[in-house]
C-alpha cells in the first residue's frame, strides 16, 4: 500500500498536451494569481473541471478570497485527516463566513484503512508517509477522479524543491496541478491579506508558518524555511499529494460533432438546394446534384447531355486543366478542402475563374477557418460550406477580422485600384 | 531603403489588429491551442521548449537605426534583454509572453516592421546579400526586386497554404553571399546578349534532411516578367508538390522526383498563360521602387586605404578586425563593416539591448542610418567612410562587439539547438562556444573557414554547407556529433561529405583540431583555404586524421 500513489488513479479524461500547458504558462503575469485561478476554474484548461483544494492553513485565505470573487459557490475540498488542530477547524468556519463560501466539502479517510493501518491513531510516529497516504493521498485521490486536476497554494519560495514551480504543471497521472500563487512570496501574501482584511489562522499568530496536521507541525523559528516546521526531525518535506511533476502525456481527443451543411452566400447563411451524388447512384435525370469529378469523367456524355442544373465536386489532386472550359456548363462547382493546410483548391479556383472563364457558383467546402475566408473570396469563391462553429459565428457577426488591403493583384476578383496606388496594391 | 507609405502602414496595422484579436480569443479560451496554432504560426509565433518564441521579419536583412532601437526596446521590455539574429536575416525573441505579443507587434508596426510570414507554409521573408547596394562586385542592387517580391508575396491568397514553407533568395553580385542555390528559388543577376540585366532562376535547392543544390530553370528572365515567372513556379508547386509527407513536401523533392526538364515545361506552360497578365511589372513601378534604394550622398574621401601592417605590432586585435571585417565598397573611400556577433565563447547571433542600441548609434553616425543582418548571423554597417573605421571600432570595443573574426573558424553559424528548440536532438550553442574557445589563438593561421553547426537533421545551422559542418544527433539517449567537410554555400555550391561515425560532445574540439592540423600540414600555402585543400585532396586524408 505504501508504494501506491496518485498515479494509480483511474482518469479517463484527457488533458491538454504538454505544449499547451507550456502555452498556458506564458499567458499570465507571474503574480496575477487571480487570472490563473479564474482560467483554471472557468476556462478550458481541461475537459473535466479543476478542483479547488484548500488546507485552510496559514495563508490559504488568499486563494479562498480569490475563489470567492470568482464564484462563492465553488466547491472547496478540505482533507479532514482527523488529526487537525482544533484551531484549523475553527478557522474554516471563520473563513467561510468572512468570504461567503457556501460549498466546503470535507474529505475523510476511509474508515477501513484507518482501522487496518492506524488502529491506535499513532501511525504518524512510526511511518508518517503511510499516515499521509491513508489520511490525505487516498481520500484526495478518490475525490479527484472526476476532475481534470486541482488547484494548490504552493509557492516557489516555500522550499528549494519548489524553485521551478510553474502556474500550470504536468503530473504523471494525466491531470493538471494549478499553482496560482507559484510566484508569490511572503510579502505578497501579507500585502494581499492586509489589502483585503483577511482573517489570519489562529496558529499563524503563534509562529506556525505552514500548518498541517497537529502531530506533525511545529513552530518555525525565524530564518528557517517556512515549511521546516512540517515533519520536523523526519526526512520528509512533502506529503505525497504534490509529488509527481512530470510524465507521459495524453493528447486531447477533440470530438467534432457532425453538423448539417451550412451554405454561406452573398453575406448570409442560406438554404442549400443542392445535394451530393450518392455512392453508386445512377447519373441519369439528375437535378441540382454535385457530381464527383471522377464520376463525371466516366459518364461524360450522359452528363453533358443533361440540360438541368448540375454541379461538380473537385478534390485535391483532380486535374482542373482536364476539365478546362467544360466547367462552364455547370452551375455550381464545389472545391473540397479536406484539411485547411491543403491549399491546392486556391489554385483550382483561380484557374477556373481566370483561365477557363467559369462564372457559376464556386463553393469552398471543408475545414474552413475564419482566417481563410478572405483568401477564398479573393481567389474567386463566392460561396462557402462551413462546418466550423467558430467560423460560422464569425461570418454571421461579420467579424472575420480580415486584412482587406491587398499587396498583389489577382486576376479574377473585382478589386478596385485605390487612387493612384501602384499596380501591385488594391483595396477592397 | 524602402519606406512605408500610408498603404503599407494600414496593411500592417490591420494585420496587427487581426492578430491581437486572435490572441484575445486564445486568452479568453474561445480558441484552443490547436485552433490557435496555425494562426500564430502565420505571425511568426512559435511554441518552443520553454516558452513562446516570436520571430520578427527583417525584410532582406535591412534595418535603420530607429528600427534597431525598437528591437532593443522590445528585448528589454518584453524579453530578457537580448534578441537572437538568425540565418534568415531575422531576429527572434525567446521569452515573450503571449499576452504581450500584440503589444510587441504594435511597437514593431510603429517602425514599419512585423512578423508576417516568418513561419507557416507560405512564402517567407526574402533574403539577400548583406552587402547589397554597397559591394564593389555588384552588377545590380537586388533590394528593389526583393521589395517587389516581398509585396507580391505578402498574404498571397493562393500561396498561403503551400505544401511546405517557401524561401526565396536573391543576389545581384557574381559572388553569391546569399546562398541562393540552397533556397526553394534562387535568383542571380544575369546579363543577356543585348546587355540588359535580368535574372537567372534556380529552383529546388535546400538543406534539411535532404540537402540539394538548386537547378537552373531559366538562364534569363527580364525584370518585367519576374513576378509572372515566380507565380508560375509557385502554382506548379502548389498543385503538384507532395502533401503526403511533411519531409518530402519542399519543392526540392518535387524537382528531384519529377525532373527539372518536366518542371521547366510545366512552369513555362503556366508562364506563357499569365506572362502578359496583371503581374507584368511596368517599368514605372520598378523605377518608383528603385528610387527608395538610391545610394546615399557619399562624399569624396581623401583617405581611401588603411595600412593594416602598421597596426600588427601595436594593436593586433584592431589589425585582425581590419583584415577580416571590412568588405570592399563600390565607392572609393568607403567600406562595409561586419560587426561580429560571435564573441569567443559567446552565443552565435545573440545581441543585448545595449549592443543593439550601440549599433543603431553607429549606423546613424557613420553609415547613413543603414544596417544589415547577415545570414551568417552578424550585423553590417554597409557604408562606412574609411576615415571613420577607427572610431567605429573603438565604439565596438566599448560594447564587446569588436571581434575581428568574420569568415574565420569562430564566425560560427549555429542553430539554437536543444537549449531552446523543441525539435533539436542535441545542443549546438555549447559546442560552438567550446570550439571558438579552443581555436581562439589559432584561427588566423587557418584563414577562411566556414564552420556551421546544427542540433538536428533539420539543418537550421546550415551544416551541410559548412567547409566544416557539425550535425548533432541523438543515439540511445546520448548526443553525438557527425562531422562533414567540403560544403559550400556560394556560387560554387556543394554539399559536405560525412567523414564517419559521430563523436561525443567533449571530443568535438579535439576532432576539429585533428582535421585542421592535417590541413595545415597538407596545404600548399596560406593562400590555399581549407575548402580548396579539401577539393584538391578529397576526404581520405581527413578521414585518416580523424579516425586513424
Amino acid at each position: 500500500m505504501a508504494s501506491s500513489n496518485l498515479a494509480h488513479a483511474q482518469t479517463a479524461k484527457p488533458r491538454p498536451s504538454d505544449l499547451e500547458l507550456v502555452a498556458l504558462n506564458g499567458m499570465f503575469d507571474e503574480k496575477d494569481g487571480l487570472s490563473v485561478l479564474r482560467h483554471a476554474l472557468t476556462g478550458d484548461v481541461s475537459p473535466a473541471p479543476i478542483a479547488m483544494v484548500s488546507s485552510f492553513g496559514a495563508d490559504s485565505s488568499v486563494l479562498l478570497h480569490m475563489v470567492a470573487q470568482i464564484n462563492p459557490n465553488q466547491e472547496v475540498l478540505f482533507l479532514e485527516t482527523g488529526k487537525h488542530f482544533a484551531e484549523t477547524l475553527e478557522y474554516i468556519e471563520i473563513t467561510k463566513k468572512h468570504l461567503g463560501l457556501t460549498n466546503v466539502r470535507f474529505l475523510e479517510p476511509d474508515t477501513k484503512d484507518v482501522e487496518r493501518f492506524d488502529p491506535k491513531g499513532n501511525l504518524w510516529e512510526t511511518d508518517p508517509d503511510s499516515c499521509c497516504h491513508i489520511r490525505k493521498t487516498e481520500p484526495l485521490d478518490a475525490a479527484l477522479k472526476t476532475y481534470g486536476g486541482w488547484v494548490t497554494g504552493r509557492k516557489r519560495f516555500q522550499t528549494n524543491d519548489r524553485g521551478v514551480l510553474p502556474h500550470f504543471e504536468l503530473t504523471t497521472d494525466e491531470r493538471i496541478k494549478v499553482n496560482p500563487l507559484a510566484y508569490w512570496d511572503n510579502d505578497d501574501v501579507a500585502a494581499y491579506r492586509k489589502a483585503h482584511d483577511l482573517p489570519a489562522h489562529p496558529l499563524f499568530l503563534k509562529g506556525f508558518l505552514s500548518i498541517g496536521c497537529e502531530p506533525c507541525t511545529s513552530v518555525v523559528k525565524e530564518g528557517e524555511d517556512p515549511r521546516s516546521g512540517r515533519w520536523r526531525g523526519k526526512d520528509k518535506t512533502e506529503c505525497g499529494i504534490h509529488f509527481d511533476v512530470s510524465g507521459k502525456i495524453a493528447h486531447p481527443t477533440v470530438e467534432i460533432g457532425q453538423k448539417p451543411m451550412n451554405l454561406f452566400k452573398n453575406g448570409a447563411f442560406v438554404a442549400d438546394l443542392w445535394r451530393d451524388l450518392k455512392e453508386d447512384e445512377a447519373v441519369t435525370d439528375l437535378d441540382h446534384v454535385h457530381i464527383p469529378f471522377d464520376v463525371y469523367l466516366e459518364n461524360r456524355e450522359e452528363i453533358d447531355a443533361n440540360p438541368r442544373d448540375l454541379g461538380l465536386i473537385l478534390r485535391p489532386g483532380d486535374d482542373v486543366d482536364a476539365l478546362g472550359e467544360a466547367a462552364k456548363q455547370f452551375s455550381s462547382i464545389v472545391v473540397e478542402f479536406p484539411a485547411f493546410t491543403d491549399g491546392r483548391g486556391y489554385s483550382y479556383a483561380r484557374l477556373l475563374r481566370e483561365r477557363y472563364n467559369y462564372e457559376g457558383e464556386l463553393r469552398a467546402r471543408g475545414d474552413i477557418l475564419t482566417d481563410q475566408v478572405a483568401y477564398f473570396l479573393r481567389c474567386g469563391f463566392d460561396a462557402l460550406t462551413v462546418q466550423n462553429e467558430a467560423t460560422k459565428k464569425a461570418l454571421q457577426n461579420d467579424d472575420l477580422g480580415s486584412v482587406n488591403l491587398f499587396m498583389q493583384p489577382i486576376g479574377a476578383s473585382q478589386e478596385v485600384p485605390v487612387g493612384t496606388r501602384p499596380f501591385l496594391r488594391r483595396a477592397k | 531603403m524602402y519606406r512605408y507609405d500610408e498603404f503599407d502602414a494600414a496593411f500592417v496595422r490591420q494585420r496587427t489588429e487581426q492578430f491581437a484579436h486572435q490572441v484575445k480569443r486564445r486568452l479568453s479560451g474561445e480558441l484552443t491551442e490547436e485552433q490557435f496554432r496555425p494562426l500564430r504560426l502565420m505571425n511568426g509565433l512559435y511554441l518552443q521548449l520553454h516558452a513562446y518564441m516570436l520571430r520578427v521579419a527583417v525584410p532582406y536583412g535591412t534595418l535603420n537605426s530607429t528600427q534597431m532601437r525598437k528591437l532593443a526596446h522590445i528585448a528589454r521590455t518584453y524579453d530578457r534583454g537580448y534578441g537572437h539574429f538568425t540565418t534568415r536575416q531575422n531576429i527572434q525573441y525567446n521569452w515573450p509572453k503571449l499576452k504581450d505579443v500584440p503589444a510587441i507587434l504594435e511597437e514593431l508596426a510603429s517602425v514599419e516592421m512585423h512578423a508576417i510570414q516568418t513561419s507557416g507554409n507560405c512564402i517567407r521573408n526574402v533574403t539577400t546579400d548583406q552587402f547589397a547596394g554597397a559591394a564593389a562586385d555588384e552588377i545590380i542592387d537586388p533590394r528593389p526586386v526583393a521589395e517587389i517580391i516581398r509585396q507580391w508575396s505578402s498574404l498571397h491568397p493562393e500561396f498561403s497554404y503551400l505544401p511546405r514553407k517557401f524561401k526565396i533568395a536573391i543576389t545581384g553580385a557574381p559572388q553569391d553571399r546569399a546562398a541562393v542555390k540552397f533556397h526553394d528559388i534562387g535568383l542571380m543577376a544575369a546579363t543577356n546578349d543585348a546587355g540588359d540585366v535580368g535574372w537567372r532562376v534556380f529552383v529546388g535547392g535546400g538543406l534539411g534532411r535532404t540537402p540539394m543544390v538548386a537547378k537552373e530553370i531559366s538562364d534569363y528572365v527580364p525584370h518585367e516578367y519576374l513576378l509572372p515567372y515566380l507565380e508560375a513556379i509557385l502554382r506548379v508547386y502548389n498543385m503538384y508538390g507532395r502533401r503526403d509527407n511533411k519531409y518530402k513536401a519542399r519543392i526540392k523533392i518535387l524537382v528531384h522526383e519529377t525532373g527539372i526538364e518536366t518542371i521547366r515545361e510545366q512552369v513555362e506552360a503556366e508562364f506563357a498563360e499569365i506572362k502578359e497578365g496583371v503581374l507584368k511589372l511596368p517599368q514605372g513601378e520598378l523605377t518608383r521602387i528603385t528610387e527608395y534604394f538610391a545610394a546615399p550622398n557619399f562624399e569624396p574621401q581623401t583617405e581611401t586605404k588603411i595600412d593594416v601592417a602598421q597596426f600588427e605590432a601595436t594593436d593586433s586585435a584592431y589589425a585582425r578586425f581590419l583584415k577580416h571585417n571590412l568588405h570592399p565598397h563600390a565607392k572609393d573611400g568607403y567600406v562595409s563593416v561586419t560587426i561580429s556577433l560571435k564573441p569567443i565563447g559567446g552565443v552565435p547571433g545573440d545581441a543585448t539591448d545595449t549592443q543593439m542600441e550601440a549599433v543603431a548609434d553607429l549606423a546613424e553616425q557613420y553609415s547613413f542610418d543603414e544596417l544589415r543582418v547577415t545570414h551568417e548571423q552578424n550585423l553590417v554597417l554597409p557604408h562606412v567612410a574609411i576615415k571613420d573605421v577607427r572610431a567605429v571600432y573603438d565604439a565596438l570595443v566599448a560594447n564587446d562587439l569588436q571581434e575581428g573574426n568574420a569568415g574565420l573558424i569562430s564566425d560560427i553559424i549555429a542553430c539554437p539547438g536543444l537549449d531552446y528548440c523543441a525539435l533539436a536532438n542535441a545542443r549546438s550553442i555549447p559546442i560552438a562556444q567550446a570550439i571558438s574557445e579552443k581555436f581562439a589563438d589559432r584561427e588566423e593561421e587557418f584563414g577562411e573557414l566556414k564552420l556551421k553547426i546544427s542540433g538536428c537533421i533539420n539543418a537550421c545551422g546550415h551544416h551541410h554547407v559548412g567547409h566544416i559542418g557539425i550535425l548533432g544527433v541523438e543515439k540511445k539517449g546520448t548526443e553525438l556529433y557527425q562531422i562533414t567537410v567540403g560544403g559550400d554555400a556560394t556560387e560554387n555550391a556543394s554539399v559536405g561529405t560525412i567523414l564517419g561515425r559521430g563523436v561525443v560532445p567533449e571530443e568535438v574540439p579535439n576532432a576539429l583540431e585533428k582535421l585542421l592540423d592535417r590541413y595545415m600540414a597538407e596545404r600548399t600555402g596560406p593562400e590555399e583555404s581549407f575548402l580548396a585543400a579539401y577539393r584538391r585532396l578529397g576526404d581520405a586524408p581527413f578521414k585518416e586524421a580523424l579516425y586513424g
